[in-house]
């Protein structure tokens, strides 16, 4: 009854839990499988604890588990029966009713998101082909580059083996109404046909140096405060298209006229992401994004002792007592702190920092696979629409995550389209309208099959000449139209608000308001159910897990005092690689040791031919 | 030790490793000097092949162990089961997981596909098969890319049909993938000639022009790569190149990459106030085949060295030496 409808959770979909098979379980040794956090109900919640955390979404759910490894007792709630919160993913049945929550105005959700508009087609609504549960809808999707903070911490505190990522390598620049995909690699630059050399070469100059480009001032520091635009023309004499690529698909930037330092480490960021794990910049979840990776920590905070308890909210805090109610009636004594998400605020709470920004989102569920736009053997792709390239002349950046049935996140035959963008006001509806159009036309027309492939039209004549029928042909042009519309399963619009300015990912400023947490009770607002409680930031507009960390970790150090033990995570069953039973490993390494000591001998052990020489200067 | 989690050595544990570490060395020793007996007084029985195998597994770079496993494998010749040819390559490949970079171990190889029974072109197709997975793994392993000429050069011994074309391809592959590859374009320089000798390609002088394309790309795409300039260097002083053009057109192709290389050089220039170091290095090289060929350009050469000197006085006296020598 708690959840008479759900996507099955990280836990329940690993074999170990279906078969209870040993030799899973021996492969992840540290962790139980945990059953019981599916539906917790603990029987007994705790007296006090030293940590309560209301929210699971992402930031929440990190900080959850970093303070449990860490050794803080914490008691973390959601008032909603599934786990992810502002970072959730769900099924279409859970997505009716959170859109019915944001609208109902009375609930602290509608302080976060407005204007939810739901539009769901009659065959998906009453439709024996899909169930509500085989799609799962990220309320913020993301994505996690390949060398990033996240990645690590997810690897050290091996909640990666919770998860499934498959790699993602399209990056679509859209353009003269047509995509144009990326040329970012050497390999890809050297062999490129329609790239000039001299093009080549300002290309190439520019990568090598935006990979040290903090080590090297005297290059940008002139255009610390100039657009990135300005410098990529009058410093690496680049053109237009391949600036479009640099700042746009490739940084992820939003108009022309981010600052140069912060264009630099975005494009950085992508390319020393590139070749990690393989030729590609970027990973995703299946089933789900966010809302996969917050279960995953909040599964393992639970193994590190963390009480957890869905359906239960908070009702105030008093900051004197330290006594925290919930509307339960149960209540607990809070030692250190009360972290809440804004989407989770108490009623009569006076204290939420002010959400000023907007992020606009319209999410898709289309009935065509989509495959089109994916890399060989991926699911998913990213589209980007520069500035002034939609019929809205948009002047911001529209970005679309394109993600496929292949990601078990929607049923097969059909794909999820969440577009995004930091437009403000109306202007950001006709922007996402104007991007939903052009990805339209753009998936018809390179999914339509050739009108040669239709055996009817073409007729063999006598002599063996093809004669073309020209009736049916009219026909079928006739009919080309409406058959090849694309058929949406579902539309939303939303807009959400977030303390976090577009692209102040990684400053610690987001949480400069909790800075002034009221130490003495003068400071506390009068008949306010929130004092004292810090509240963290709703995700931002970021398409990359870039902030959850940075977030995490500014709120530990408050907690904690310092972030030098933020998931310093010792597991027992580390050993010494011995080569005996890790010879793979031992391979793998050393084969990747490449010195040019060796190269150069190379030429030593030919001893037939004529080589080429050394350089003789 | 990279990568390598470090240990809490206690008072225990570490009396632990020394007891077992003491085994260890105590065993090995034993071993050696059992092999080194048996090799002296020429004593060869399945038994000591066996010990063989098992010092060379603790000790792969031991080759004089590899010898008297060869040795005895010939003594033995008769005795060794059908099989025993196949383990013996199952064995070596294991040793080679673990220690890629063993000339032995290799040298091994070639000796067991040589001395296997009949040594078909089976085995050969099957091993080239093997070291291009080798080479996916590294693409730049040197022992790799020697083994794979001496693969090529079995199966060509015993088909008769040469494989130059395949294997310039194969250049042509690894370079696109990276063109830092020095040992793809060691193998490029080597299959030219050999086309150009067998006769394999029809229009030489395309041919040619094609690959004048290639390096200007490449000398665009990174000018600071060796790899490049290296295979540029001999490109220019080849004689296949000088035989295939006409003096004219070889003297005009030399000043194309000229240009090609003064525009790359003042783009440097501009971009970071320093002249590129192999852009002056290969001026040089061309103002001497100028010179062979009868240019009456005024020499720059001293100009070329001193600016050298200037950006890299690290190799001051290397190129004092050349300056002298000219």
């Amino acid at each position: 009854m708690l959840n008479a409808e759900r996507r099955p959770s990280v836990a329940e979909r690993r074999s170990s839990f279906l078969s209870g098979s040993l030799q899973n379980s021996m492969n992840i040794p540290v962790v139980p499988h945990l059953a019981g956090i599916e539906d917790p109900l603990p029987e007994t919640t705790p007296d006090k604890v030293d940590v309560l955390i209301a929210g699971t979404g992402m930031v929440e759910s990190v900080l959850a588990a970093a303070l449990a490894w860490q050794g803080s007792s914490v008691l973390h709630i959601d008032k909603n029966d599934y786990y992810g919160d502002t970072s959730a993913t769900l099924t279409i049945d859970q997505i009716s009713n959170w859109v019915n929550e944001v609208n109902s105005g009375t609930s602290s959700l509608s302080v976060c998101y407005t204007n939810a508009k739901l539009y769901i087609s009659k065959s998906l609504r009453h439709s024996n082909t899909y169930v509500s549960r085989d799609f799962g809808i990220d309320l913020s999707p993301k994505i996690l580059f390949a060398k990033s903070d996240l990645l690590s911490i997810l690897v050290k505190s091996r909640v990666h083996q919770y998860l499934e990522f498959q790699s993602l390598s399209n990056f679509h620049t859209y353009e003269n109404d047509s995509f144009e995909k990326l040329t970012n690699t050497k390999q890809e630059i050297f062999t490129d046909q329609n790239l000039s050399l001299m093009s080549k070469r300002n290309l190439m100059r520019f990568i090598k140096f935006v990979l040290v480009w903090d080590e090297q001032p005297e290059i940008w520091q002139q255009y610390a405060e100039k657009p990135i635009s300005d410098f990529l023309v009058e410093k690496f004499k680049l053109e237009n298209n391949q600036l479009y690529e640099l700042i746009f698909s490739i940084g992820l930037c939003y108009n022309l006229d981010v600052k140069t330092p912060n264009a630099l480490q975005r494009i950085r960021r992508y390319l020393t992401s590139f070749d990690v794990y393989g030729p590609f910049p970027v990973l995703y979840s299946k089933f789900g994004g966010p809302g996969e990776l917050s279960q995953g920590f909040c599964r393992s905070a639970a193994v590190a002792g963390s009480t957890y308890k869905l359906n239960s909210q908070l009702l105030s805090f008093n900051p004197t007592t330290k006594e925290a109610v919930f509307k339960d009636g149960s209540k607990i004594k809070v030692e250190e702190r009360v972290i809440v998400s804004p989407t989770q605020a108490p009623l009569d709470s006076k204290n939420i920092p002010k959400q000023e920004y907007e992020v606009h989102r319209l999410t898709c569920i289309v009935e065509k696979s989509c495959s089109e736009w994916f890399g060989e053997g991926e699911s998913a792709a990213v589209v980007v629409f520069p500035p002034n390239s939609l019929k809205s002349n948009n002047r911001t950046v529209v970005q679309a995550f394109i993600v496929g049935s292949g990601t078990e996140s929607c049923a097969k035959g059909t794909c999820i389209w969440y577009l995004s963008t930091v437009e403000t006001g109306p202007r950001a509806e006709l922007d996402l309208d104007a991007a939903l159009e052009a990805l339209e036309r753009s998936i018809i027309r390179e999914s339509s099959t050739d009108l040669e492939n239709e055996n009817d039209l073409i007729q063999l004549g006598p002599n063996g000449q093809t004669i073309i029928n020209s009736v049916k042909l009219g026909q079928s042009f006739k009919e080309y139209i409406p058959r090849e519309k694309v058929q949406f399963l579902l539309k939303l619009y939303y807009t959400q608000f977030t303390s976090t300015p577009p692209f102040d990912v990684v400053t610690p400023s987001v949480f400069e308001f909790s800075k002034e947490w009221p130490k003495d009770s003068s400071l506390l607002v009068p008949g306010a159910s929130d004092n004292n409680i810090v509240y963290t930031s709703m995700p931002c507009a970021e398409i990359s897990y870039d902030d959850v960390i940075t977030a995490a970790k500014v709120l530990y150090e408050k907690i904690v005092g310092s972030d030098d033990d933020f998931f310093d995570v010792d597991f027992e069953d580390e050993d010494i690689p011995t080569y005996q039973n890790n010879g793979d490993v031992q391979y793998q390494n050393t084969f990747e040791e490449d010195d040019e000591e060796d190269e150069a001998r190379d030429m030593d052990i030919v001893e037939n031919e004529e080589p080429m020489g050394e350089m003789e200067i | 030790m990279h990568g390598v989690k470090r240990r809490q050595w206690n008072q225990e544990l570490l009396e632990q490793k020394k007891l077992n570490d003491a085994k260890n060395i105590n065993n090995y020793r034993r071993l050696t000097s059992t092999i080194l007996g048996l090799k002296e007084k020429k004593e060869y029985s399945l038994d000591n092949l066996q010990k063989s195998k098992e010092l060379l597994k603790i000790n792969p770079e031991f080759n004089a162990v590899w010898n008297f496993r060869r040795d005895s494998i010939i003594a033995l010749k008769e005795q060794l089961e059908a099989k025993f040819w196949e383990e013996e390559l199952d064995f070596v490949m294991a040793e080679l997981k673990i220690y890629p970079k063993v000339y032995w171990i290799w040298g091994h190889r070639v000796w067991v596909l040589n001395n296997y029974p009949g040594s078909p072109v089976s085995i050969w197709k099957r091993e080239l098969l093997i070291v291009s997975k080798l080479l996916e793994l590294d693409a730049r392993n040197y022992h790799g890319w020697h083994y794979r000429r001496i693969v090529i050069s079995s199966i060509e011994n015993r088909t008769g049909e040469s494989m130059d074309k395949e294997e310039f391809e194969y250049s042509s592959n690894k370079i696109n993938n990276n063109i830092s590859n020095f040992s793809a374009w060691h193998q490029r320089a080597n299959m030219i000639p050999a086309m150009f000798a067998n006769n394999e390609i029809e229009d030489k002088k395309k041919f040619i022009d094609d690959e004048l394309k290639y390096i200007t790309n490449a000398m665009y795409t990174d000018a600071e790569d060796q790899s490049v300039w290296i295979y540029i260097k001999w490109f220019l002083n080849s004689d296949i190149v000088s035989n295939t053009y006409t003096t004219e057109e070889y003297v005009k192709m030399i000043d194309d990459v000229k240009q090609n290389i003064l525009i790359i050089n003042q783009d440097d220039l501009d971009f970071s106030g320093k002249e590129n170091a192999w852009c002056l290095k290969m001026l040089i090289v061309i103002e001497e085949i100028s010179k062979r060929f009868g240019s009456q350009e005024e020499c720059r050469t001293q100009e070329y060295v001193k600016k050298l000197i200037e950006i890299d006085p690290l190799r001051k006296n290397r190129y004092l030496h050349l300056r002298n020598k000219t």
